[in-house]
């Protein structure tokens, strides 16, 4: 169990849980590392087709709900606050609802993950980052209900670890951006 | 050039000599550490207590980490010198694999199975794949190379002495992989081009039953007889079949009665291999096995 | 304390609360059930494969039944077997050697196992689905792509894998953090018991390396299931993708195979040779540089795809590199037990037999290291000999020597030495007499994973006496089967400290109370039980 009381934020060299949320980022990050790597090389073969299709304009607005989002979860974990928790959540959905409709976009105009070789590297890279906002999304949900039962019972390190994961989960999405998106401007 | 396998054995013989030394010296002090402190000798005294020598530390990793810069070393000359580094092939021979059977191409004239090359006489074999990853390996002839599909890799070959070789896929390529058999004949220069010529012509018989049965089944919509009309790719080019000793990549000595046995029932000798079971009427395998044992 | 086992204790109408616990002893003998279990399957993969082996153009079973038991045995052996089998140990020992009262994450321990194991029984249910696997443990594509592998079994070994991996990486997140946040006052991380440090950095090298092998699944998923490309060359894939992914997971995996087994032959050798551990602090340190090397060595297993000379050169060099550090623990085993009074247990029996084995699938290594001579016996004999030396004669042999070592701690009661003894032996016997010659056989032209050979090769004497000495390794096993029954029932009470030994785990009892220990520890040294029964003779660090 944490040593840490309430209203001292928990350090990650001395708290199990956030120590542990770190390692499991870390290992997350090896594993979208690679897929990265797998976009990264296959992107020349892919770049006419990526060029052609993406909206890069529209994906940045959606974007930047992503990216604010980060913003609203650090003053929710500082602050303990479940109204900013509560933004998050809109933002983060607003988000995975811009990647649902670019989705359904570029499955109608035949871009899917089997069609061509940008579809498969495409779809799996931002599909796998989507499943973690996703679940990030589910543990902001449980953090909020939690805390709109006995507040005072939701530990210091719950806001850290799940404000953590969401952090992460935004710079996977600044990589991934810049590698599919931006890379399609140069 | 030295072949290649010459090459291999060299650097080999090195480091296995290297090994055996270290072996011996390593097994030994750790008999020798059994035997000299085993407690039922009851030795005087208590353990020592020694935990910890720099010193030894140091040299025990300097050491090993010596001998490895020599045999990197050596590594990277043999290296160099397996794929020909300076001295251009001859001959570029096309080497393709399928499930589970070799294709050799010498310019536009296809063969399967068995690789004729010249003896002393450096030749390179452009590798691809037409399905998953096979690798070509004749180990008296030199190291391996991996086919992939989608790539051309290269190996250098380069015979010492005439004679026969055998060798067989070295990546498991599915459900026939073990009987993915290579023959290669190394052969004089003028041997190999008579060979070469006369795998050239077109097929050797023309006419009669077999012929006939051949080209009224399935057959010519994979296999190649060159003169008719059958120009299959998916199998074997057959126009000279009876020139290799194998049937099925090493499954079946080739001979009349075997190769009748086999049009009976390929799968039989070679379940799961692509080649169907065609219901053929006896007089009709017959013709068929005579036809395509006269096609040397 | 009376010698009953953690699992008899409960009240009989309790016995399903072994579904339900969070405690790292029982989890710990639950990963080691599994290991024990799949080992046995595993090894009568092994038999069938040896049968079929022993003479040439056997029809003992097809091809089909063989590829697919070179497959699972691969899978099992690796995934289902050593691993659990390390973890196990590791679950139960660790919180034990750093006097702590549990793992950082009961609960989460809890759900490593059982998706360790549901992953494996996904993999199994294949057999019962339509056939399992048979692309090879390692699975290259395109034969695993739709194409070539059209029925359901590599989607079945996609599930296991990710499914079993996942719970290898939440068990290893659990030991890091365990061991970086749970060590009793006094324990700087200089002085943890070696088993620990193993672990420690082999949960490193889980975090690392796992994660790369989900990344390939999940790929070869997209592949196979929505159409995708990653690996199929007509759509503009490369089949070499998948080789880099599997190897930058599959060399590290070797090392997380190997270096718990090194931490245990590290406790037992020292407490048999009743010395400390010979250089702490190298051995220790070569198992980081071996973790931070194993990452950068992943295409020795490609020479022969082609990918060129430079890239060839430099995994060569760093595969010779890697050596360095592994030899350097060698020589300080062999200088723990130098000076020492040794008492040739069954456990230091199977230490030293380690060291043994452990040196010629090193050696052999080496030589895979140097292209040429791989680009000759890759994919043959030669590598099966060599990875069998270091993962059967290394780890199993070590994981023997755990298992003779800590029976008592975990039970109460002692392992017959007598059993022991002729367990050890055969063992020892069959399994050279097994691979030796593999070697040879490799080097003459026998390619692994083909389920017959044509009797003009030659082969079959070799492949004869191969499947003999597995045959011996069978009877081997059973005499430890024999072994573990009947000491379970009967064996010899062992008290608290049967061996004399050094660290935490022997202050407690046998087995030891649900919270560890009566009263948390604080030490002074490396090795806190000897200070306390010499305390005239501490050790100074």
């Amino acid at each position: 169990m944490s040593a840490a009381v309430l209203g001292r934020r928990p350090k990650i060299g001395q708290d199990r849980t956030l120590l542990g949320v770190v390692i499991f980022i870390a290992s997350e990050s090896v594993f979208f590392l690679a897929i990265v790597l797998a976009y990264v090389a296959y992107r020349e073969a892919g770049l006419a087709t990526a060029k052609a299709n993406l909206d890069v304009v529209r994906t940045a607005i959606f974007s930047i709900a992503l990216f604010a989002s980060s913003g609203t979860m650090a003053m929710a974990a500082s602050a303990r606050s479940g109204a900013w928790l509560a933004a998050t959540m809109i933002l983060g959905a607003i988000f995975l609802i811009g990647q649902g409709t670019e989705y359904a976009r570029l499955l109608n105009e035949g871009v899917g993950p089997g069609s061509a070789l940008f579809g498969t590297t495409f779809f799996t890279l931002t599909g796998l980052h989507g499943i973690h906002v996703l679940a990030g999304l589910v543990a902001l949900a449980a953090l909020f209900t939690a805390n709109l039962g006995r507040a005072r019972a939701v530990h210091a390190v719950a806001w850290e670890a799940v404000g953590f994961y969401w952090h992460f989960v935004d710079a996977v999405w600044v990589v991934v951006f810049s590698v599919v998106y931006l890379g399609t401007l140069v | 050039m030295r072949p290649p396998a010459d090459a291999i054995g060299t650097l080999a013989l090195i480091v296995g000599v290297i090994a055996s030394l270290i072996f011996v010296g390593v097994e030994a002090a750790l008999v020798y550490a059994v035997w000299r402190y085993r407690a039922s000798r009851n030795l005087a005294g208590e353990a020592a207590t020694f935990e910890r020598n720099r010193r030894l530390e140091i040299v025990w990793t300097a050491v090993p980490a010596l001998i490895l810069a020599v045999v990197f070393v050596l590594t990277l000359g043999t290296m160099a010198e397996i794929n020909g580094a300076g001295v251009a092939p001859a001959m570029r021979i096309a080497a393709t694999g399928h499930q589970w059977w070799w294709e050799f191409g010498y310019g536009g004239t296809k063969t399967a199975n068995e690789l004729h090359i010249p003896v002393a006489t450096p030749i390179d074999l452009d590798l691809t794949s037409v399905d998953v990853i096979h690798s070509f390996w004749v180990p008296e002839l030199g190291p391996k190379m991996d086919m992939l599909p989608g790539t051309t890799n290269h190996l250098r070959l380069f015979a010492r002495r005439a004679g026969s070789y055998d060798g067989q896929c070295a990546e498991f390529c599915g459900v026939e992989h073990a009987w993915m058999r290579i023959r290669v004949v190394v052969q004089s220069q003028a041997e190999f081009d008579r060979w070469l010529a006369a795998q050239r012509a077109p097929a050797s018989t023309h006419g009669g039953d077999g012929e006939r049965v051949f080209l009224s089944n399935i057959c010519v919509s994979c296999h190649t007889i060159a003169g008719t009309a059958a120009a299959g790719t998916a199998g074997p080019d057959l126009t000279h079949v009876a020139s290799r000793a194998t049937i099925g990549a090493g499954v079946l000595p080739n001979d009349v009665a075997r190769m009748r046995a086999w049009l009976a029932d390929p799968q039989r000798y070679k379940p799961g291999s692509l080649m169907p079971r065609v219901p053929l009427s006896d007089a009709d395998l017959d013709a068929l096995a005579a036809y395509l044992g006269a096609l040397r | 304390m009376t010698a009953i086992p953690l699992w008899v204790r409960r009240p009989a109408g309790e016995r399903v609360g072994w579904l339900r616990t969070v405690d790292h002893k029982e989890i710990g003998v639950l990963y080691i059930g599994m290991g024990v279990a799949f080992f046995a399957v595993g090894g009568v993969e092994a038999l069938l494969l040896r049968a079929q082996l022993a003479t040439p153009e056997a029809g003992l079973v097809d091809p089909e039944t063989f590829n697919q038991a070179f497959t699972v045995h691969g899978v099992t052996m690796i995934l289902l077997a050593v691993v659990p089998l390390l973890v196990g140990f590791a679950n139960y020992m660790v919180p034990l050697m750093i006097g702590a009262p549990d793992v950082a994450f009961p609960r989460l321990n809890a759900l490593s196992f059982w998706l360790s194991l549901v992953g494996g029984i996904v993999l199994y249910f294949s057999f019962l689905a339509g056939g399992a696997p048979d692309t090879g443990w390692f699975s290259y594509a395109p034969l695993a792509e739709r194409a070539f592998a059209p029925g359901t079994g590599v989607d079945y070994y996609i599930l296991g894998l990710a499914v079993n991996g996942a719970g290898t990486i939440i068990g290893a997140i659990n030991l890091a953090v365990t061991i970086l946040l749970m060590r009793c006052p006094g324990m700087a991380i200089s002085r943890v018991p070696l088993f620990v440090w193993m672990t420690l950095v082999t949960s490193v090298l889980i975090l690392g390396a796992y994660p790369a092998l989900t990344a390939a699944l999940v790929m070869l998923l997209v592949d196979r299931q929505l159409g995708g490309h990653f690996f199929d060359p007509s759509g503009g894939g490369q089949a070499v993708l998948w080789q880099h992914l599997f190897w930058f997971f599959g060399h590290p995996e070797v090392y997380i195979m190997v270096l718990p087994a090194m931490g245990m032959i590290s406790e037992v050798i020292p407490v048999f040779s009743r010395k400390p551990i010979f250089g702490y602090a190298f051995v220790a340190g070569s198992s980081v540089a071996i973790a931070f090397l194993s990452f950068g060595v992943w295409a020795h297993h490609m020479f022969a795809v082609g990918l060129g000379d430079t890239e060839n050169a430099i995994f060569s060099a760093t595969s010779m590199l890697i050596a360095i550090p592994t030899g350097v623990k060698i020589f300080n085993w062999i200088a723990t037990m130098i000076g020492g009074r040794l008492r040739m247990t069954t456990a230091m029996l199977f230490a030293v037999g380690f060291i043994a084995m452990f040196v010629i699938g090193g050696l052999s290594g080496v030589a895979l290291a140097v292209v040429p001579i791989d680009l000759a016996v890759t994919d043959s004999y030669f590598v099966v000999a060599h990875l069998h030396y270091v993962l059967f004669g290394g780890t199993m042999l070590g994981i023997f020597a755990g298992a003779y070592y800590w029976f008592p701690k975990m039970t109460g009661r002692l392992l017959s030495e007598g059993l022991g003894r002729w367990h050890f032996w055969l063992t020892f016997a069959g399994f050279n007499l097994t691979f030796l010659p593999q070697h040879w056989l490799g080097a003459v032209g026998m390619p692994r994973r083909v389920f017959t050979y044509a009797a003009s090769t030659g082969w079959g004497p070799l492949n004869l006496i191969s499947t003999i000495g597995a045959a011996i390794l069978a009877v081997a096993m059973v005499v430890f089967f024999v072994n573990l029954v009947r000491s379970l029932r009967s064996g010899e009470i062992a008290g608290d400290d049967p061996w004399d030994a050094f660290t935490l785990e022997w202050s407690t009892t046998s087995p030891p109370p649900p919270e560890n220990f009566a009263r948390i520890p604080a030490v002074t040294g490396r090795r806190p039980l000897w200070d306390r029964k010499h305390p005239e003779a501490r050790d100074q660090r």
